[in-house]
This record gives C-alpha cells, sequence and structure tokens, in this order.
C-alpha cells in the first residue's frame, strides 16, 4: 500500500523512539480543556472527521497511529490551519499551552538519530571501489540495477533496498574486480599472421576511398573518423612484439598541383574498442614512415602492441585538412585562382543559384561524395553562370563563413576531400601484415597490475607463504573494506577460505581472488551505520558519515587515521576535517548529488526544450553550471545566506547572460573591443545588480527549467517546488479521487482563470491557496528560464501577483524575493533540513528538526552565513548519532 | 495526430481493408478468439525483435497497394521468393512525441524506457531455457543504449560480439571450467559471508535486523541459482559445426557482417532451444560501407538525413536492402530448421522487424515501418492503418496480438488495450 509522504514522515519519526515501553504520558487539565472546547466537536471519538480523534486523556508511546495523530495535530495547530478559518481562533494562551506541552511530550519520547543499515548506492558504490580497490576508473556495468529516490535524495537507508538482482550484480562485479587485480592464468599463444588490403580498411566518412588495389588518405584532421582509417579485422589477442609490414606509395597530383617532399605516414596502435571520435593524438606512436615512391615501396618493422589493439594510419602532412580556419583560407586562394570552382561551390550551396538569398545556404545534401560529384559536374560544365564568382560577391563571404565554422566544416570539407581523392596529393596504402608475437610483452596495463597487487599484498618478501600474503592483504584490505577495525578472529575465518582453497590445490592468486570476491558481498561492505550501539557514533562511523556526506566515497587516510587514534571527535577537529573535504570544483561530487538532487539539475539533461526556445545542449549545461558553480561559491566565500535568493554575482558566460537573461553585464562594457567570441563565451563570475528579475535560484534558468517540462510552465508545478525546496513547507499530495489540475498555458483562457477553479473548491482551496500564489509569482520565467511578459498563444499580460501563506500581497517576483529575505530562516531551515536528510540518510523526526531549527537561529545571530552553518550541522547531535 | 505518408496517400486504399481495421479497434469479447493458433496448430514459442536505430525509409519500404497483390517495395526486393511469409504494416506507431530521445520506445510503446515488449515476453517465457533472453546489437553507436528495458526500467546492455555470444551459447570447455570453478568456489564460501552476516545481525535491533533481512532473502535466492546453474553446467551442450571468423566484426562498417553471424548464431540458438527471446538491434553511426567493392556516398549517419536529396536516399536504401538481404536469410534458416520437438522453427518463432524512428531525416517518429514473419499467422499483405481515424490501432496492438499468440494473458501494453487479432490471425 503506497504510504503517503505526510505519514511515512511521521512513521519514521516512530521507528526512531526507543521508547516502546514508555507509560503514556497523560494529557494536563488546560491541555484537555483547550481540546474540548476548540477541537472535539468534529475530532471525538464518534466524528472522528478526517479520521482523525483527540479523544484521549494521555498519549500511548506504543500505538504509532495515535502518535502520528498527535504530531499532525501540533503541526495544523502550530501553522493555524486547525480549527478550519470559520471556527473561532482559540485563544493565544491555549494555542501556547498545548504546543508547548507537545513540543516537551515529543523531545522527551522521541530521541536523536535511527538511521538504519545504509546500503551502498551507485555512485557510493562506484566511489567505494575507486579509492578501495586503487581503480580509478571504475564503473559499474551498464544494467546495474537502480537506486530509489522516495524521498528526494536517492541515499536514504529505508529506500535502498537490496533485491536478489542487486546481490547477483554485486557478485558479478565483485568477480570482474577480482578479476582486474588477480586475472585468470591465460593460455600460451601461438604466433600467427593477419593480412589487411584495402578491402579489409575502414572507410569513415570521406577520410579513406578505395582505387583499385590501393586506399587513399588525404586529410590531417586530429579527428581519427575524418582523416584516418584502420584494419577492422584486427584484434591484438597477447600483447607481444610483433611485425608490421606495409606497402604505401604516393598518389601525387594530376592538377599540376605537386606535393614537395616525403609523405610522413604515421602508424599507431588504437585500442580496438576506442570511439571513433578519438583524436589521433591520443593513440600511441609506433612509427613514423616516409613514403618517397609513386610506386608502392614496402617498410618492416617490429612494434609492440597490446591485447585490444589495432593498428592505424594517419598521413601526418597531408595537404588537406578540417580545420576551418586553414580550410576557409585554402578556399580563399584556391577561388581567387579559380572563378569557376567558386561558382561551383556557390551552386552546390545555394539552392536556387545564382539569384538565391544567402540564407539559404545548405551544406546538409554535401556530406561525403555525393557533395563532391555536385560541385564537380558544375565545375566541369562550360555554362556555369560566373556572375556570383567574384572574391567580395556575398554568395562568396557567405561560403567562406560556412567553411570557417565548426558545423560548416563537416560537410563542406567532407566534400572537398574527395577532390583529392580524385586528383591527389593522396597517400596510398596496399597491404599490411602483422605477424606474430614473437615474444610476449608486458603491455603498461599488465605493468600496473602488478604494482596494483602490491597495493593489496604490501611489496613480496624472500620465503613469503601464501598464508603470509594473504594475512598481509587481510590485514590491510579488511578494515578499509568494512571501515572499522577488524578483530584477528573475523581476519582468520577469512584466512581459512584461502587456505581450504589453497590446500584444493588452487595457485595464490586464486585464493586471494576468492577472498576478494567474498569480501565485497559482505554486508559489512555492502551496507554502512551497522554499528548497534546507541548514543554518539564512534570515530570510525562518524568518518565514514562524514566522507561520504561530503565526498561521496569512503574515509581517507587522515580520516582512518583520525578515528584510530580516537581524534575525530572534538569539535574542532571535525570542523577541521569537513572543512578540508568540501569539494573544490562543481564537479565534485557533493554538488553533483546533492545539488543535483535538491535543486533538481541532475534532471536537466532528460528534458528537451521545445526547439522554439533555440536552447541547445550547451545552454543545458551552462544553465546547470550556473547552479551549481553558484552553490559551490557560497559555500567557499562562506557568503550569507541570503545571497541565495538576491546575490548580487551569477556564474556563466556573456553570450548566456545576453541571450537567456536579457542584458548585457558590465563586464561586457569594460571588455570593449577584447569582447571576441572566445570572452563571450568564457564561464566566469559576472557582477549582478540586486533586487533584479536574475540572480539567486529562484530566476536561475536551470531551476525554472526543472520546474517546467521544456515546453511550457505550470504554476501548480512551480509552486509544489518552491514550497519543498526553498521554503521547507511541502504540502501533501492531492486527493487521490482528484485529477491533477495542470493547466495549459497555451490555451485560449488564461491559466489563471483555469486555476481559480482550485481556490474556489473546499476540497483543493486549503493547499492551492499556498501553492498557486507562489506558482504565479514565477510565471514572469519561461520554460528556460526567460523572462516574458506575457502568457504564449493567447497574447494575454501575466498578472503574477498573489498572496502569500502569511497573508503578504506580493506583486511580482522582485517583491515575492524580497518577502523571502524578510524570512530568510524558512529557506535556511529547509536547506539545513535538506542537507542533514542527505547526510544522515533518514527522515528528520521531530527531535531533530527542532535540534536544526536552533541551529539556523543561531547561526542567524552569527552572521548567518552558510558555510558556518554547514558546520554547525555537522557538529550537530542529528548528524553525530547512528 | 500522425499524417498519412505520401506513399501510402496517393495510392489507391482498399476501402474495404479500412473498414476492417475500424473493426478491429472494437474490443474482443475474448482474448483467445482470433490469437489461438488454427486448430490442432501448437502455439509458437519463440519471439525475435529486430530494431533499426536510424528507421527504415518509409517510401522505399511501404509498398504503394495494400492487400496481397502490391508491388514488392525496394527495400523489401530480397524477400521476393517468401511474400507468403511475412506481413507489412504501415500506419502504426506508439503516439509518441518526436526526438532523438523517443527512439527508444521501438518496444516499449509510448513511453521510452518502460518494460519492454521482448522482456514481457521473456518473463512470461523464457524462464525454461538456459536463457530468458539475449539482446544483440551489430554495430555500435553513442547514443541509443539500449532497446529492451526490464520491468524496473532498466535498459539492458547489448551483446555486440559474435564470439560472446557464442561462448554463452556453446561454452567451450575451458570457459565451462572456468564458469564451474567461480560457481563452486563462491559456493563453497557463501557460508562463511552468511555467518558473518548472521552474527552481524543479532547484534542489532530489531527494525535494523529486518533491514538486514533484505540481504539474506536475496542471498537465499542467489545460492538458489547458483545450484541451479551448477547443476546444468555439465549437460551436454551443442557443440554445433558453425565455424566464427577469427576476428569479431565489431567497427561500425562491418555491420552487416556482424549482422550475419549474429542471425545464424540466433537461428542456432532456436535450434538448440538455448533460449526463446532475443532482439537484434541494427546501430547506425557515421560508416561507410562498401557494396561490391563500391563505397556509398556518405556514412550511414548521414545519408539518414537525405534531406530528400535523390542519390542520398538511394544509397540509404542500399544499406536498408542489405539489412534486409540478412534478414531474408534469416528467414530462410529458420524455415530449413527444426525445433528439439521436430516442429518448423518458422512457424515456432513470431519474428517482429521494426524501428522506433518513422523518418530519421525529420526525427519523426509517427508511422513505424513494421514487418512481422513466421509464428503461424497468415501472411502475405501489406496491412494499411488509418492512423487519422480517431480510434486507429496502435503498434501496441499489434504487440498484444503477437503476446497472446505466444500464449500470454494479456490485454493491455502501454498506451494500447486492444489487439489485431481480426485482421491478422492465423
Amino acid at each position: 500500500m503506497p504510504v503517503a509522504p505526510i505519514t511515512r514522515l511521521l512513521f519514521a519519526a516512530l521507528i526512531a523512539a526507543p521508547a516502546l515501553g514508555a507509560a503514556p504520558t497523560p494529557l494536563p487539565a488546560e491541555v484537555q480543556a483547550m481540546l474540548s472546547e476548540n477541537c472535539l466537536e468534529c475530532h471525538d471519538a464518534a466524528s472522528q472527521k478526517g479520521d482523525i480523534s483527540l479523544e484521549f486523556d494521555a498519549i500511548d508511546w506504543s500505538d504509532s497511529q495515535q502518535l502520528d495523530t498527535w504530531l499532525r495535530a501540533f503541526a495544523a495547530i502550530d501553522q493555524g490551519l486547525m480549527p478550519p478559518p470559520k471556527r473561532p481562533r482559540p485563544k493565544a494562551s491555549e494555542k501556547a499551552a498545548i504546543l508547548s506541552f507537545l513540543d516537551q511530550a515529543f523531545l522527551t519520547q522521541i530521541p536523536i538519530g535511527g538511521t538504519p543499515p545504509r546500503r551502498l548506492n551507485h555512485s557510493e558504490y562506484e566511489q567505494t571501489i575507486r579509492q578501495l580497490c586503487h581503480l580509478p576508473d571504475f564503473t559499474l556495468p551498464v544494467g546495474f540495477p537502480n537506486d530509489t529516490a522516495l524521498h528526494g535524495f536517492d541515499n536514504l537507508a529505508e529506500d535502498l533496498v537490496l533485491s536478489p538482482s542487486h546481490l547477483e550484480a554485486y557478485s558479478q562485479v565483485a568477480t570482474s574486480i577480482a578479476d582486474e587485480i588477480f586475472p585468470p592464468q591465460k593460455p600460451t599463444p601461438t604466433p600467427r599472421s593477419w593480412t589487411a588490403s584495402p578491402a579489409d580498411l575502414v572507410l569513415s566518412f570521406s577520410a579513406a576511398t578505395v582505387h583499385g588495389d590501393a586506399l587513399r588518405l588525404v586529410s590531417r584532421s586530429p579527428d581519427i573518423m575524418r582523416s584516418c582509417t584502420w584494419p577492422s579485422k584486427i584484434e591484438i589477442q597477447d600483447s607481444g612484439t610483433y611485425r608490421i609490414t606495409i606497402a604505401a606509395s604516393q598518389f601525387l597530383s594530376k592538377t599540376g598541383h605537386d606535393f614537395k617532399g616525403p609523405m610522413r605516414l604515421q602508424v599507431r596502435a588504437r585500442p580496438v574498442t576506442a570511439t571513433d571520435r578519438s583524436r589521433i593524438e591520443a593513440f600511441r606512436l609506433l612509427k613514423d614512415i616516409e613514403i618517397t615512391t609513386e610506386t608502392p615501396a614496402t617498410t618492416s618493422f617490429d612494434a609492440d602492441l597490446y591485447t585490444g589493439e589495432t593498428l592505424i594510419f594517419w598521413w601526418a602532412n597531408a595537404e588537406m585538412t578540417h580545420s576551418h580556419a586553414e580550410l576557409a583560407e585554402h578556399f580563399r586562394q584556391w577561388f581567387s585562382k579559380d572563378p569557376h570552382f567558386l561558382a561551383a561551390w556557390q551552386k552546390a550551396v545555394f539552392p536556387r543559384f545564382p539569384a538565391d538569398d544567402i540564407r539559404n545556404a545548405n551544406t546538409t545534401t554535401l556530406r561525403g561524395r555525393n557533395g563532391w560529384d555536385k560541385v564537380s559536374k558544375s565545375w566541369a560544365d562550360p555554362q556555369l553562370d560566373l556572375s556570383q564568382a567574384s572574391m567580395d560577391s556575398r554568395m562568396t563571404k557567405a561560403f567562406l563563413e560556412i567553411a570557417d565554422s565548426l558545423q560548416g566544416t563537416f560537410n563542406v570539407a567532407d566534400a572537398l576531400c574527395h577532390f583529392y581523392h580524385e586528383n591527389g596529393p593522396a597517400l596510398e596504402l596496399h597491404q599490411v601484415t602483422l605477424e606474430g608475437p614473437s615474444k610476449l610483452v608486458q603491455s603498461p596495463a599488465d605493468l600496473a597490475r602488478k604494482t596494483l597487487q602490491e597495493r593489496f599484498t604490501g611489496p613480496r618478501q624472500e620465503g613469503q607463504s601464501h598464508a603470509d600474503i594473504a594475512r598481509a592483504m587481510l590485514s590491510r584490505f579488511l578494515p578499509r573494506a568494512f571501515r572499522r577495525p577488524v578483530d584477528d578472529s573475523t581476519l582468520d575465518t577469512y584466512l581459512s577460505l584461502a587456505t581450504r582453497h589453497w590446500g584444493e590445490g588452487h595457485s595464490l592468486d586464486e585464493g586471494l581472488h576468492l577472498l576478494l570476491r567474498q569480501i565485497l558481498i559482505s554486508p559489512r561492505f555492502l551496507y554502512r551505520s551497522l554499528d548497534p550501539r546507541e548514543g554518539p557514533m564512534d570515530d570510525f562511523d562518524l568518518a565514514t558519515r562524514l566522507a561520504y556526506f561530503l565526498t561521496s566515497g569512503p574515509p581517507d587516510a587522515t580520516l582512518i587515521d583520525l578515528a584510530q587514534r580516537k581524534r575525530l571527535n572534538p569539535d574542532w577537529v571535525l570542523r577541521r576535517e569537513a572543512e578540508r573535504l568540501l569539494p573544490s570544483k562543481e564537479s565534485a561530487p557533493f554538488i553533483q548529488r546533492f545539488v543535483g538532487q535538491w535543486l533538481d539539475t541532475a534532471t536537466l539533461h532528460g528534458i528537451m526544450p521545445d526547439p522554439k526556445f533555440n536552447f541547445s545542449e550547451t545552454s543545458v549545461e551552462l544553465a546547470k553550471r550556473e547552479t551549481e558553480r553558484f552553490f559551490l561559491e557560497m559555500l567557499l566565500q562562506d557568503l550569507p545566506m541570503t545571497d541565495f535568493i538576491d546575490p548580487d554575482f551569477t556564474f556563466s558566460t556573456i553570450s548566456f547572460i545576453q541571450s537567456n537573461y536579457g542584458f548585457t553585464p558590465p563586464i561586457a562594457k569594460q571588455l570593449g573591443a577584447k569582447l571576441d567570441a572566445t570572452e563571450r563565451q568564457r564561464f566566469m563570475k559576472i557582477k549582478l545588480d540586486r533586487g533584479g528579475r536574475h540572480g539567486g535560484l529562484l530566476g536561475q534558468a536551470a531551476i525554472m527549467m526543472a520546474t517546467a517540462n521544456g515546453v511550457d510552465t505550470q504554476p501548480v508545478i512551480r509552486g509544489v517546488w518552491v514550497l519543498e525546496n526553498i521554503l521547507g513547507m511541502p504540502p501533501p499530495p492531492p486527493p487521490k479521487n482528484v485529477p491533477a489540475l495542470t493547466p495549459d498555458t497555451q490555451g485560449t483562457s488564461t491559466p489563471r482563470e483555469q486555476l481559480s477553479a482550485h481556490t474556489e473548491a473546499t476540497a483543493c482551496a486549503g493547499c492551492h491557496r499556498r501553492i498557486d500564489p507562489i506558482g504565479f509569482v514565477l510565471e514572469n520565467y519561461d520554460p528556460v528560464g526567460r523572462w516574458r511578459t506575457e502568457w504564449p498563444g493567447i497574447n494575454t499580460r501575466i498578472d503574477p501577483s498573489g498572496i502569500l501563506p502569511d497573508g503578504t500581497a506580493i506583486r511580482d517576483a522582485a517583491e515575492f524575493k524580497a518577502w523571502l529575505l524578510k524570512n530568510i530562516d524558512l529557506f535556511s531551515t529547509c536547506l539545513a533540513e535538506k542537507l542533514m536528510t542527505y547526510a544522515t540518510g533518514r527522515v528528520l523526526n521531530y527531535a531533530e528538526r527542532r535540534e536544526i531549527g536552533t541551529i539556523v537561529k543561531t547561526n542567524h545571530q552569527n552572521g548567518n552565513r552558510f558555510r558556518q552553518l554547514l558546520l554547525a550541522l555537522i557538529d550537530s547531535q542529528t548528524f553525530r548519532t547512528r | 495526430m500522425p499524417t498519412l505518408p505520401s506513399s501510402i496517400a496517393q495510392s489507391k486504399l482498399d476501402r474495404r481493408l479500412f473498414l476492417r481495421s475500424a473493426l478491429a479497434t472494437i474490443a474482443l469479447p475474448s482474448l483467445e478468439a482470433f490469437a489461438a493458433p488454427a486448430a490442432g496448430a501448437p502455439r509458437p514459442k519463440n519471439f525475435i525483435g529486430i530494431g533499426t536505430y536510424l528507421g527504415w525509409h518509409q517510401k522505399a519500404f511501404f509498398p504503394k497497394q495494400t492487400g496481397p497483390d502490391y508491388d514488392l517495395p525496394l527495400t523489401l526486393t530480397p524477400l521476393r521468393d517468401q511474400r507468403a511469409d511475412f506481413t507489412i504494416f504501415s500506419g502504426l506507431d506508439h503516439r509518441a512525441p518526436n526526438g532523438h530521445d523517443a527512439w527508444s520506445n521501438f518496444l516499449c510503446g509510448t513511453t521510452p524506457g518502460a518494460y519492454s515488449l521482448d522482456q514481457r515476453i521473456a518473463d512470461s517465457i523464457g524462464q525454461q531455457t538456459r536463457f530468458p533472453s539475449f539482446e544483440l546489437t551489430a554495430g555500435a553507436g553513442e547514443v541509443a543504449r539500449a532497446m529492451s528495458f526490464t520491468r524496473q526500467g532498466i535498459g539492458l546492455p547489448m551483446i555486440q560480439r559474435p564470439s560472446v555470444l557464442y561462448k554463452k551459447l556453446f561454452m567451450s570447455k575451458a570457459d565451462r571450467a572456468r564458469t564451474e570453478y567461480l560457481l563452486r568456489s563462491g559456493q563453497s564460501s557463501l557460508d562463511l559471508v552468511l555467518a558473518d552476516a548472521m552474527r552481524l545481525q543479532k547484534a542489532l535491533p530489531q527494525r535494523d535486523r529486518e533491514k538486514l533481512d533484505e540481504y539474506f532473502e536475496s542471498f537465499r535466492s542467489v545460492e538458489k541459482r547458483m545450484g541451479r546453474q551448477l547443476e546444468t553446467i555439465n549437460d551436454p551442450v551443442p557443440q554445433p559445426s558453425y565455424k566464427l571468423p577469427n576476428y569479431d566484426p565489431i567497427t561500425p562498417n562491418l555491420q552487416i557482417e556482424a549482422e550475419t553471424i549474429l542471425y545464424d548464431l540466433m537461428a542456432l540458438a532456436l535450434e538448440t532451444g538455448s533460449t526463446r527471446v532475443m532482439t537484434l538491434f541494427l546501430h547506425g553511426l557515421g560508416q561507410v560501407f562498401s557494396f561490391e567493392g563500391e563505397a556509398l556516398s556518405a556514412g550511414y549517419h548521414g545519408l539518414s538525413h537525405h534531406g530528400n536529396d535523390p542519390k542520398m536516399i538511394q544509397d540509404l536504401v542500399t544499406i536498408e536492402t542489405a539489412h534486409i538481404h540478412c534478414f531474408s536469410g534469416f528467414l530462410k534458416q529458420l524455415k530449413q530448421k527444426k525445433s528439439p520437438d521436430g516442429r518448423s522453427l518458422f512457424d515456432d518463432t513470431v519474428v517482429l522487424l521494426g524501428t522506433g524512428m518513422g523518418d530519421a531525416s525529420r526525427h519523426s517518429n509517427a508511422n513505424l515501418p513494421t514487418l512481422v514473419a513466421g509464428g503461424g499467422f497468415k501472411h502475405g499483405s501489406h496491412l494499411a492503418i488509418d492512423p487519422s481515424k480517431p480510434d486507429a490501432p496502435l503498434l501496441g496492438d499489434l504487440y498484444l496480438t503477437l503476446m497472446q499468440r505466444l500464449g500470454m494473458e494479456v490485454d493491455a501494453f502501454s498506451n494500447a488495450s486492444r489487439n489485431l487479432n481480426q485482421l491478422f490471425s492465423a
């Protein structure tokens, strides 16, 4: 049965209470009087309106439903939602009395702490293996079961279930990690030979063509898919020395365009599985061969090739290039010599040549040889219209601009490649043979593995027995894998496993392989938060919580050392270590995982903005980075909490600010003539005026995007999002029998008219009076965060005004921000609770929220700085208790 | 609303057929009524799904005429002698939005990444064989990462190397020994992990113990599976005489070669009863294909963005025809081969060929080219659905028919809740 979030939260609060046997707390007379006067008319045992009865003499702590009722009653009275608006208000003294009684009762009975065993989630597991097994590039395989995020974060203990498919997947991953470190023995290879003719070489885009028995290369683009070829049917199985023989020749120009000097053919080693988007310098150079003759000449050499590699061929000094600046220059020289050639390209690119609008230029059908066929046909046509074929015609300039752009290069240069394929100069490959291995070599991967093994077992010493080596490994590895000291009997149990395995005739490495496999599926590795003791966590668990909170990974050597010496606990050490682990880049796991989930920047790549917004993948990336970098700055500079709402800076590019936020920042004027394309695209800190439309979380493109759907905005969704993530007062989910009311803002009547239904209907009004005004005040931001004044489609001016939950009337987003600044503790508390939920992996209970509330207030009095708040939270009881 | 492709709009439509398709939209009283095989014939029990990343050029895939007497479209020419073995569908799709990301809804229905057709089938009928299902790909790319999705929405990784599939199917002695070694050594040490976990659990308070119960339950399930695997590991594995080349055709330009080999292995997998459910993904990147020594004018992906240039379309159709050529060979193998129980593999297998991309040049996901072969259906026609009708059947309705044919009691798939049984039956 699905449990609504609010009950879940309160249920968690109860779970946290070990006081299950605690005696009931009697309700004092004045509280009973207040209840009977104000509440029991509807909420007595007989009526139970809304299934709530408050007719009790005492709070029975053993009854979870009753506790749930009291917590809800507390919130309803505290926020003034009950008694309902039409009923008389209770006296202030009555209200204070019942709230203070309940508060004290809750605080006595609901202790801080209570995170159940917490499985490592996807990213924590990856980060853990990277550090623990010294495998910095480790990632879980595609298809590894996903984690669930039911409370806004994917690292909550309750939600991180472990299913058979998880354990099966963990077991397989453990085997592949063990294979990586102690690989199974391979059989001895027998030498063989491969021969590749041009038909066995890859033709990628326009990089290569086959003419008779030769394959021609023409470009020196560093992008291999534009310039290179490689044998498709060779994949080295065994690292070793191989004899490579290549027959190659020059193919020189038919057009009097002679190539001077030798052609330099580079032979490099390419992993077969490397992406075709690789650049040539990514591959190891085996040999630089000079090709000097027009008849095929054969070169042989020995080179080491490693498992999984093939060869790749690149003509290092080709005339042709895909670099757009050089390409445009090339065309310019060519065109000034040959107007016919110029006109032929114009005709291929402008559909209605010679009388076309230059904006109609289209290079998409130029792809490959097809494009060159068109150009060469026109080039050979004596009737070709030369009216535009001057260097200063608009068409020529437009063409050169296309050639000199990243996008244009692909199509134009690929077509031009075929000119060279036909006319030269080109480098011709005739045959490649490979024989070997003549001897086996250790690949860099093999050598790295030796070092890696020593990190597990320590340097091998003369006379060490199998058991010595395994014991050395276990005493290093087990405490790190389990994140706690491991006693001798546990270590011996594992050792006995290996001993038994050797006894059955298996090798040393097989025994170590087995140990690794088993350790990595132990619950002590897969779960944290396993120490059953009550009270504050010990230094090891504290180190673990701190490390996973701030780095998504296990404790580093410094933390482990502090824990071993029991030195982490003092507040000044804990705060110092927390400061040390703070992220320094927006790509750090803490920013990516925490901000990504709190502000939903992690979801941006799944949103496809409608093409009408002209918001590219790059824009999405910039929007995401703005929010992440902004958060990082708040943290690193220890800025006041109010700067989250109304700062005087942001991070972006001048170009993005201009196109998305609609103004030119002062820095652009200061740069003056230095403001070129590079400067426009540079990501930097940009000064803003306070009190404006943009700046601060509300109004950042990323957040306005995450709260829309790429096509239109939905005030209810934004309203709920702000209540939940900025104000910390999530509304309960809508009643089940009511269809979701998310108006189409592109419709004919205004969204306000459509939504007025909810603020009038009594069933909806309670929540929607809180939700809708906040949604509407943000309606001036379109689905990608640009400012707009009219609703699209209906040409109606947006009316963003509304009344906030506390009765404040606001006219627009600026006034909403001003209100937030006055009530900044609402935001600070919200953020603090999100941070602590993420850190502790549990939904916070009453006592924990109270502690956080106090920390926020104290921090406010001390300057209200963000980093100080974070450190105070880390130093809290809530953080320090399991 | 998807628009009718011009190739169909221009052709003379068979009015009777449209009437019948409108009938098909009426919910049927019994699932079994039409999906049942002809009297006496047993149900098919295998499912094969084949999908291209870059779609199928519609004008060369959809016949101009409907019904049985259509002129064979260009892309399908390799199937000229097999006309009685397949049915072409036009006008079907999932009513999904356009764009790159929607591609993967081919087998998922209207939501990309939802529980895919093949996995539903595998979960229903795949459990009796050594492998519940295989997900294969010929060629690799960077955008699409999965075509099959589990019930939980996990995209399944695809096997690209024929040698890997071959090893799984016909495990060599050495591989079998390794697997057995890993299983046995793992199994014998599970006790230790378990004993340690129990010690750990005992120390925990009640509510934490309940959390760790998840671990123990999973543990027992994994242990059972290992036991089952060990029981069957020494069962005789079919050792076919089939010889793989000594390299894996994984570079994109060897896609057609990879496809041919994978089809061979798929037929062998069915023949040996190793699995019942397989999907094959035909990826597309910038690779330039050569046919009979002649290179095409641009890479596959480039050609798919043909912008209606006739030369580029011609080359694109050449590649797609090559795909169908391989497909034709696969159908012929199914015709020749027999199931382990002696039935025709062709009748025993429902083969679906399609795509999630209706028109790659425009990234449109409407009117998806679709073809069904085998499975004991009455084939030989082009069934045109008019998608402009408000109650027109969806591609999901065809999937329901296919699932029902395989004996599954289902009446809903994604946005579809009817079937095509009345149009398409034994």
